[in-house]
């Protein structure tokens, strides 16, 4: 009885589907979150991560599936249900932070609470409560107006926040930031969402806010989950080329399956007429003679002048950038060039020929 | 979920129809009526082309086609000159005070064409026209120096009233044109002269254009001032003829429809373009960027503009004010000034209703024009409220219909619109009441109450609405709370200037008006018609003074931009 309550999650989306005109832009997703995790939806735009992330918040209709968040159905069109936005309990963070140019950033904050009829004294105590987490309390008087694209941000989450609302939502919050700031509030975002403790799902393109922030990740593509899970797995194990290709940088090559067993065999790659045979890790769902795809992140290439027995490609540098901490290499193999990372010590020049070779245990097989 | 997206249908698609038939019914109508061809004897009609036969056959009216296009051209070219001189001056050049300048300079656009024209007449009537009396003072001219009673005076009063229009159209994209353009020609080799006639001027072409084109329609579409100064005279226009369709002892309902739908054509057609191929353009030639434009040194000749501009204030403005004040205390007016004769009586039979020697024509246009400028514009606002929230907030059936319904009535004047109202509704209850006046007001001019409510939601986010939905407030707090309070200077200066444009209204209230439903301008007309100069001239001054108090409470409020609707 107790395993079972875990085990159910704290938001439930069941087969949500959802059209745009005559296309899918959400096609037949499920997924469901624990309470207090940080999820991310990631994918490139017109995935249909923000659509998804819209019909949580309500502020769309859906074309069918369910979506529940504890006990409170949100949505379910199969049972005539719609709680409209302002019935969801919500705090939600939108891209261009939405900070009222009307008022000052405590009547921002304080409107959620205004808006549930929470006494006037008790307001002020959570307002400087909730500024004072996202360090905004000397600007509690200013004019939302007044504040750096920073500070606006700041504002909105804590006005998202304020109410203890059920879920808080994200909306590509970091893209209007420069690149610094970014890198600031990624963390400081994360910060403020484990202290308080509130269920967090986040939209996001860049990958490595992604990686930095989430407890878990669903790598969305064309209305569709491809992949969902930690950072690190995602990261290190991703189960298609759509994935290895959108998280970080891989080099894809497609070849075929010779033997696979235990999540381990030989790939066969055939390039320029000559094929070689490539020890890898396999992944899910693939089995022997199947066509797969080798994927290989560049600093698990490794490069070397001389050959050895395990080093079955010879190719030439053909550009060699020094980058201070690594050196990022191309390296001509027939037609296909490899993107390798090497260590700046073994000093690698264009126009050089090398040798290089994967470690079978960060080499992967994934599906096409 | 099914059922909110039903719910935004439906209240897109009830506006939509409503918008839809204030708009669309009185045009068709008035097709229509245009085919229906009334007996000799006025009993019955039947259908037919002799409307239009008629247009090319009548002793009259060929020639006030003629007229009406001869008015529009000359008063096109003057208010252009006029306006794109004046806003060069004032936005490029270091002409001395012109900060100061310029609001004066926009408010002949604010004011009654009509009055400016019984204020010229009075300058430049040929025997008692103040002008040429101090002409035969000071330096001896016998006759008169300047005779307005004519087609050209049609054109002065016409073109320098307009002027503040292409002004507007002009004056932004010189403000905010990027200086470097200009500078890269003057690298090249090119002089002064010549960079502002290859480079500054085509940059703001489609402004100029633009405005000429408003121009043109505005005055084919005038009916005040070719009504006061040509058409008694011998030269008719197409409006006057409507006119005289509409009421009177020769009322041919049918023939003033065909008529109206021949100007119709005209002013819909220059507007299509406007609106379709130069207005876009417009956007792309000059940035959006705030630069600090280009100032011209223009040396001694910086007093030569200066005067220019003093000059344009003085004959658009100041003299027609001075003129109206000093006939209007005049018992009866010879041409010139009595100083022991000066007395307020015409005021008091023109303003003060409860008194017996009031004239109702003139009493009642006070309170009626005060009852439509305050109803009228706030239904208009709030008509316009609802269909900017619904062309930009909502994507519901029927959005691309209101987005087109809300330009349509920019494209038809007032009287060719009052007409069709007039032919659709006169066997309805609401004739003879305020309430057709107040239709015909709303119809014809919520777009530009519309635009200046859009103008402002286009640049507010929707996460803005979306955000407070989400903080738990429902649709209406929202409204109320977030919205309305942001979109509030917009309502304003679009409220302010309609109260104004509803204050002056005369060519659909000289069609819709009847006894006791008498707007101001109706009651201007009326004295003009019926009374004398000294009474006109008070009810002229008072509705003036009316008027400049709005004008300053709109600048107040609204400031430059909101102008340039």
């Amino acid at each position: 009885m107790c395993a079972a309550e875990t085990s159910r999650a704290y938001l439930e989306v069941e087969h949500l589907v959802k059209w745009f005109g005559n296309d899918r832009a959400v096609d037949d997703i499920s997924f469901g979150i624990p309470e207090g995790s940080f999820l991310t939806l990631l994918g490139p735009s017109g995935c249909g991560k923000t659509t998804t992330l819209m019909s949580i918040a309500g502020l769309h209709s859906i074309d069918s599936g369910r979506i529940r968040v504890g006990d409170t159905v949100f949505t379910s069109p199969k049972e005539g249900l719609f709680l409209p936005p302002e019935k969801r309990d919500i705090g939600m963070v939108f891209q261009s932070y939405a900070i009222w140019p009307h008022m000052t950033v405590a009547q921002n904050v304080a409107y959620p609470l205004e808006i549930r009829n929470v006494e006037k004294s008790e307001i002020d105590d959570r307002v400087a409560e909730v500024l004072k987490l996202v360090g905004l309390t000397d600007w509690a008087d200013s004019l939302a107006t007044n504040l750096s694209g920073g500070q606006q941000q700041r504002a909105s989450v804590a006005r998202a926040i304020v109410s203890n609302p059920r879920l808080l939502l994200f909306d590509e919050p970091l893209s209007n930031l420069d690149l610094k700031l970014r890198e600031i509030m990624r963390v400081e975002l994360k910060r403020i969402q484990s202290e308080v403790g509130i269920t967090a799902i986040y939209v996001t393109h860049d990958q490595s806010e992604a990686l930095v922030m989430s407890d878990e990740i669903i790598v969305m593509s064309k209305g569709k989950i491809e992949q969902r899970g930690g950072p690190v797995e995602i990261y290190s194990q991703p189960v298609n080329e759509y994935v290895s290709n959108f998280i970080g940088v891989a080099n894809l090559l497609k070849g075929k399956v010779i033997d696979a067993s235990d999540g381990h065999g030989n790939v066969e790659v055939t390039q320029n007429g000559h094929a070689i045979t490539v020890p890898c890790r396999i992944g899910p769902g693939i089995s022997a003679g199947d066509e797969a795809v080798l994927s290989v992140r560049p600093e698990n290439v490794h490069a070397e002048r001389e050959g050895s027995a395990n080093a079955n490609v010879e190719g030439e540098v053909t550009h060699a950038i020094f980058l201070g901490s690594y050196v990022d290499c191309r390296v001509q193999w027939g037609d296909f060039e490899w993107k390798v990372i090497a260590h700046p010590r073994t000093r690698l020049r264009a126009g050089e020929k090398v040798y290089l070779h994967f470690d079978p245990q960060h080499t992967l097989a994934v599906q096409p | 979920m099914r059922a909110m997206l039903t719910q935004e249908n439906l209240s897109t698609a009830v506006v939509s129809l409503i918008v839809a038939a204030a708009v669309i019914i009185p045009l068709v109508v008035l097709f229509v009526s245009s085919f229906k061809v009334l007996d000799p004897l006025g009993w019955d009609t039947t259908w037919g082309f002799d409307n239009y036969v008629i247009m090319f056959t009548d002793r009259i009216i060929p020639k006030a086609f003629v007229n009406t296009l001869i008015i529009s051209s000359g008063s096109t070219i003057l208010a252009t000159f006029l306006g794109v001189s004046l806003a060069w001056i004032n936005a490029r050049t270091n002409c001395p005070l012109r900060d100061y300048l310029e609001p004066y300079n926009l408010i002949p656009f604010f004011l009654s064409p009509f009055v400016g024209a019984i204020a010229w007449h009075n300058l430049g009537e040929p025997q008692t026209g103040l002008l040429n009396n101090w002409a035969r003072d000071l330096l001896g001219i016998d006759g008169a120096l300047i005779n307005i009673d004519n087609i050209w005076g049609v054109i002065w009063v016409t073109g320098i009233f307009f002027a503040p229009l292409v002004y507007l159209f002009v004056v932004g994209s010189l403000r905010r044109m990027d200086p470097s353009l200009e500078d890269s020609a003057r690298t090249t080799g090119a002089g002064l002269v010549r960079t502002t006639m290859t480079v500054t001027l085509p940059l703001v072409m489609p402004g100029i254009l633009s405005g000429a084109i408003i121009v043109f329609v505005t005055s084919a579409g005038e009916f005040g001032v070719p009504f006061k100064l040509s058409a008694p005279y011998g030269w008719e226009t197409l409006t006057t003829q409507i006119f005289s369709k509409a009421v009177g002892d020769d009322a041919n309902h049918n023939l003033g429809a065909a008529m109206s739908m021949a100007l119709g054509l005209i002013t819909v057609i220059l507007i299509y373009i406007q609106q379709r191929y130069i207005a876009p353009r417009s956007f792309t030639t000059v940035t959006g960027k705030g630069f600090r434009p280009n100032v011209l040194d223009l040396g001694p000749w910086r007093w030569v503009a200066f005067a220019y501009n003093l000059l344009f204030i003085a004959v658009a403005v100041v003299l027609p004010i001075i003129c109206l004040l000093i006939v209007s205390l005049h018992p009866v007016w010879t041409g010139a000034i009595q100083w022991d004769q000066l007395t307020t009586i015409n005021y008091v039979k023109t303003l003060f209703w409860w008194r017996p020697e009031a004239i109702s024509a003139a009493t009642n246009g006070i309170g009626n024009s005060l009852i439509l400028s305050f109803g009228g514009a706030s239904i208009a606002m709030v008509l316009a409220l609802v269909i900017s929230y619904m062309i930009h907030r909502t994507k519901g059936f029927g959005v691309r219909l209101l987005d087109f319904l809300s330009v349509v009535p920019i494209g038809f004047p007032g009287i060719v619109l009052a007409m069709g109202v007039l032919i659709t509704y006169i066997q309805t209850p609401i004739y003879a009441t305020l309430w057709i006046l107040m239709l015909g007001y709303i119809t014809r001019f919520f777009p530009y109450g519309q635009r200046n409510i859009s103008s402002i939601m286009l640049a507010i986010s929707e996460e803005l609405d979306q955000s407070s939905r989400m903080a738990g407030a429902s649709w209406l707090t929202t409204l109320r709370r977030i919205t309305i309070p942001l979109l509030k200077p917009g309502i304003f200066a679009g409220w302010i200037l309609l109260f104004i444009i509803f204050l002056r209204e005369l060519s659909i209230s000289i069609i819709l008006f009847t006894t006791g439903t008498e707007t101001l301008s109706v009651g201007v007309y009326y004295l003009t018609n019926f009374e004398n100069e000294p009474l006109t001239s008070a009810l002229s001054m008072a509705q003036t003074v009316m008027l400049l108090i709005a004008i300053y409470v709109f600048r107040r409020v609204a400031g430059r931009e909101a102008l340039t609707a």
